[in-house]
């Protein structure tokens, strides 16, 4: 087991701007977990004049916004919400995905049949208008944002995982087990699975990036939770005001920026560590 | 708390403004009016669903369908009625009738002739069944006398003020008998390409982006309009809208076109003006209503209590820009009829308030008094300010805030269809008469499952009721000004709904438009005067 993770450790090092996605992630996460520490009041206080440019005052080291919140403290805790809808959006929609297509692959026939067409209904849909729906319906709460964005964003992993699927299930390997009578839900997800993980991990780590991306769009455009701080709200809340306190939308800019960015970097990386012979194309 | 205000910025802003307006509208009257040229204009919301929406439809509606469709008479700033398509309207002694005699020469944009017969047929069939509704209940009958002269005979006694606000309200639109008679004057497609008296006509309406309108080269005052052209157009940015007027793409925006910020950017250079008058026969408040279906806000003490725990200076400063002020009472202070500052007052005190609360029977316990839904309507930016301040203001004085900020449609449902919410912030806006754009906030039947911009709260005081009914009937304006401020009194004091700040909205213009913010309720007037200084 050692050999195998210091390997994959290599891999992953190997591509440097992985690092420092890694090392971003680890600083967001680092950020959220020590936001009540760091201000143990809550985020959302009006705490001092409104709209201090960053780097005036000390107390207030990145501004305060048009009501006189910290920024810093916002972002903080805007941070905790990100990850947190980013990583239960991602796998919500892996969850969903997974189950759809290993079971459109491995059972093929009509059940392939149905569950691509449905997976298609839902590919065809408007991403962002299809999350606003959702929100629209079940209410401005974090946890209906999440699974806004899990639904609209597991068909890609379903159409991967399907088509990993298909690759491996008439294996030598498959058939061996078949042949020694194995349940096919064992088959699927004890045998087939294992093998068809690496690239649907790449992906799920892709999601998080896109479902950071999701979360700001429905808060920028005033559907997210008001009662919890988030990036995208804050540059909703700050557009009116970009003409004369553009930091307002360029702080919380910023931060959704290297997110994402770190994201799509550690998913480069994943992909290079998890899939060697890809890797020298 | 932060209490810095923008204050003595703002003051210098309205200085400039000021200075800027000497050479602005206000000697416009010395000039002599240029003729023709084109507006572009704007206000501080969206397209609307029809370029006339028969039951009202809100502002969107009313502003693009008064530049083609006249009322009876207007009201000016100075709160006097002017002669518009009447060029009288004469009360009987008794009150309980009025004769309104039409103006001679005016014909529809179609050329047909506008007759009392028009006048008639608006009375029974579009402003008593669906546009002015419990207003007009006391009528009994409209007849033509001859071609240019009606008679509105009524049950009871209806007092001038309040019939003429009546008329030159939003409700009071004349519309043409000859092209909605026998036809849904709600769903006509004609609404969408509306003929009246106007001094515009609609040229075309590209939808998602502009309206443009002619000149009525046939109105019946010749010498108006000044313009040749007036296109309405739509921005769904505020940011946009103050870009367009850098751009030279936008003339003038009512009711709040640009972002607060931006006004003192945009008037420093001499070249636009600020202008807040123009707004008092619809001036906007922003309310907190107080859901009398829990058992918590049924007492008085609470509601109180919440009043007094809400810096609405704060409000005013930091999320309007100063372009607000905190309200005293129910009636806005703009209303120079009916505003009295002898009521109840509710100063920022979160002390008292948690001592009210205690006595109220809600101490703290286990760090909170009691939880609360807040539901603040999202039509409003600065209401998901106001939501997430309060939020604040009250767990200050330890009651546990879940907020809401819906989107329109979800807030209308919530606050007026389901009731369902403990505490809301919403808007509405009201004209000076009270009755019914105020009271129907209050009175037991102003609560109308479903009816958006009504009580909502399900307040109900026969005391509250009787008075509004005296006020409807009362025909000696003195007595019936003393019934407006006992009613607001009460209100005050009952706090089941009450704004907390009065909003003071802008318009902006470029210093070239002359003649515009003239009557009480400028938004929603022909713009015939208007005209360009190039």
């Amino acid at each position: 087991m050692l050999p195998r993770t210091i390997d994959f450790a290599r891999r992953f090092a190997r591509n440097r701007a992985a690092v420092v996605g890694l090392l971003l992630v680890i600083l967001v996460i680092g950020i959220a977990l020590a936001a009540p520490w760091i201000y143990p009041r809550n985020p959302l206080r009006i705490v001092g004049r409104p709209e201090i440019w960053p780097f005036v005052n000390s107390r207030f080291p990145l501004g305060t916004d048009s009501l006189g919140r910290d920024i810093a403290a916002m972002i903080a805790y805007g941070a905790r919400t990100t990850l947190l809808i980013g990583l239960c959006a991602s796998i919500t929609a892996t969850l969903i995905g997974i189950t759809v297509g290993a079971a459109a692959a491995y059972f093929g026939g009509w059940i392939d049949e149905m569950l691509m067409r449905f997976t298609e209904l839902f590919q065809t849909i408007p991403n962002l208008i299809f999350v606003l729906t959702i929100v629209a319906i079940l209410g401005q709460k974090l946890e209906y944002v999440t699974i806004a964005v899990g639904v609209v964003t597991w068909t890609p992993i379903a159409r991967l995982t399907r088509a990993e699927f298909l690759s491996l299930r008439d294996r030598e390997f498959v058939q061996a087990c078949r042949a020694m009578g194995m349940s096919n839900l064992r088959i699927m997800f004890g045998e087939i699975l294992p093998n068809a993980l690496p690239p649907v991990i790449v992906l799920s780590s892709l999601v998080i990036a896109g479902a950071v991306l999701f979360e700001s769009a429905v808060s920028f455009l005033g559907l997210g939770d008001p009662n919890v701080s988030s990036w995208g709200r804050l540059i909703g809340d700050g557009r009116t005001l970009i003409r004369t306190s553009w930091y307002i939308c360029a702080v919380p800019g910023l931060a959704i920026m290297l997110t994402v960015l770190a994201l799509n970097l550690v998913g480069d990386g994943l992909n290079d560590a998890l899939n060697p012979k890809l890797r020298d194309r | 708390m932060s209490r810095f205000s923008r204050r003595d910025f703002l003051m210098t802003t309205a200085g400039a403004a000021l200075a800027s307006r000497l050479s602005g509208p206000a000697f416009a009257a010395t000039e002599a009016p240029k003729r023709g040229g084109t507006l572009l204009a704007t206000w501080g919301g969206f397209e609307p669903q029809s370029l006339f929406v028969p039951p009202g439809g809100g502002s969107s509606p009313y502003f693009t369908s008064t530049k083609v469709i006249e009322r009876l008479v207007r009201l000016t700033v100075d709160l006097k009625f002017e002669p518009v398509l009447a060029v009288d309207i004469k009360p009987a002694e008794d009150f309980r009738s009025y004769l309104i005699k039409l103006r001679e020469g005016v014909t529809w944009h179609d050329g047909q002739p506008f007759t009392a017969d028009d006048v008639v047929f608006n009375v029974l069939e579009y402003w008593k069944p669906i546009s002015a509704g419990v207003s007009l209940d006391a009528l009994d009958s409209a007849e033509a006398v001859d071609p240019l002269t009606v008679l509105l005979k009524f049950k009871a006694p209806v007092p001038e003020f309040f019939l003429k606000s009546v008329l030159a309200g939003k409700s009071g639109l004349v519309i043409p008998k000859h092209i909605y008679a026998g036809s849904n004057i709600i769903t006509n497609p004609i609404n969408n390409t509306p003929i009246g008296t106007g001094p515009f006509k609609v040229k075309e309406w590209v939808r998602g982006s502009h309206v443009e309108y002619l000149r009525n080269e046939k109105y019946w005052n010749p010498s108006l309009p000044y313009l040749d052209r007036l296109v309405i157009r739509w921005w769904q940015d505020p940011a946009s809208r103050s870009a367009a007027f850098e751009a030279n793409q936008l003339d003038i925006g009512v009711f709040n076109p640009v972002p607060m910020p931006d006004v003192p950017r945009l008037t420093s250079g001499g070249k636009f003006i600020a202008e807040t008058k123009g707004y008092s026969n619809s001036a906007w408040i922003t309310t907190i209503e107080f859901n009398q279906r829990r058992d918590i806000f049924k007492k008085r003490e609470v509601r109180q209590a919440l009043m007094q725990a809400i810096d609405r200076q704060f409000i005013s400063d930091t999320i309007f820009f100063g372009r607000a002020h905190p309200s005293i009472g129910a009636i806005p202070s703009s209303n120079a009829i009916f505003f009295t500052k002898d009521v109840q007052d509710y100063p920022f005190d979160p002390k008292k308030a948690a001592k009210m609360l205690d006595g109220a029977g809600y101490p703290v316990k286990s760090g909170s008094r009691f939880g609360l839904n807040l539901v603040s309507a999202g039509w409003f930016e600065e209401n998901v300010k106001i939501g997430q301040y309060l939020k604040q203001a009250f767990e200050d004085i330890d009651i546990t805030v879940d907020l809401a900020v819906p989107d329109r449609a979800t807030s209308l449902k919530r606050i007026y269809s389901d009731y369902d919410y403990d505490v809301a912030v919403s808007n509405n806006s009201g004209s000076i008469e009270l009755i019914p754009s105020t009271t129907q906030y209050y009175t037991t039947d102003g609560i109308v499952k479903g009816a958006a911009f009504r009580n909502a709260t399900g307040y109900s005081n026969p005391k509250l009721d009787e008075i509004v009914a005296k006020m409807a009937v009362e025909t000696d304006e003195p007595k019936r000004i003393a019934l407006g401020k006992d009613f607001d009194r009460l209100v005050a004091l009952e706090a089941p709904l009450l704004p907390m700040v009065d909003l003071e909205p802008v318009t902006i213009a470029r210093s070239d438009v002359r003649n515009h913010s003239t009557t009480a309720d400028f938004m929603g007037e022909s713009w015939a005067e208007l005209w360009l200084d190039r």
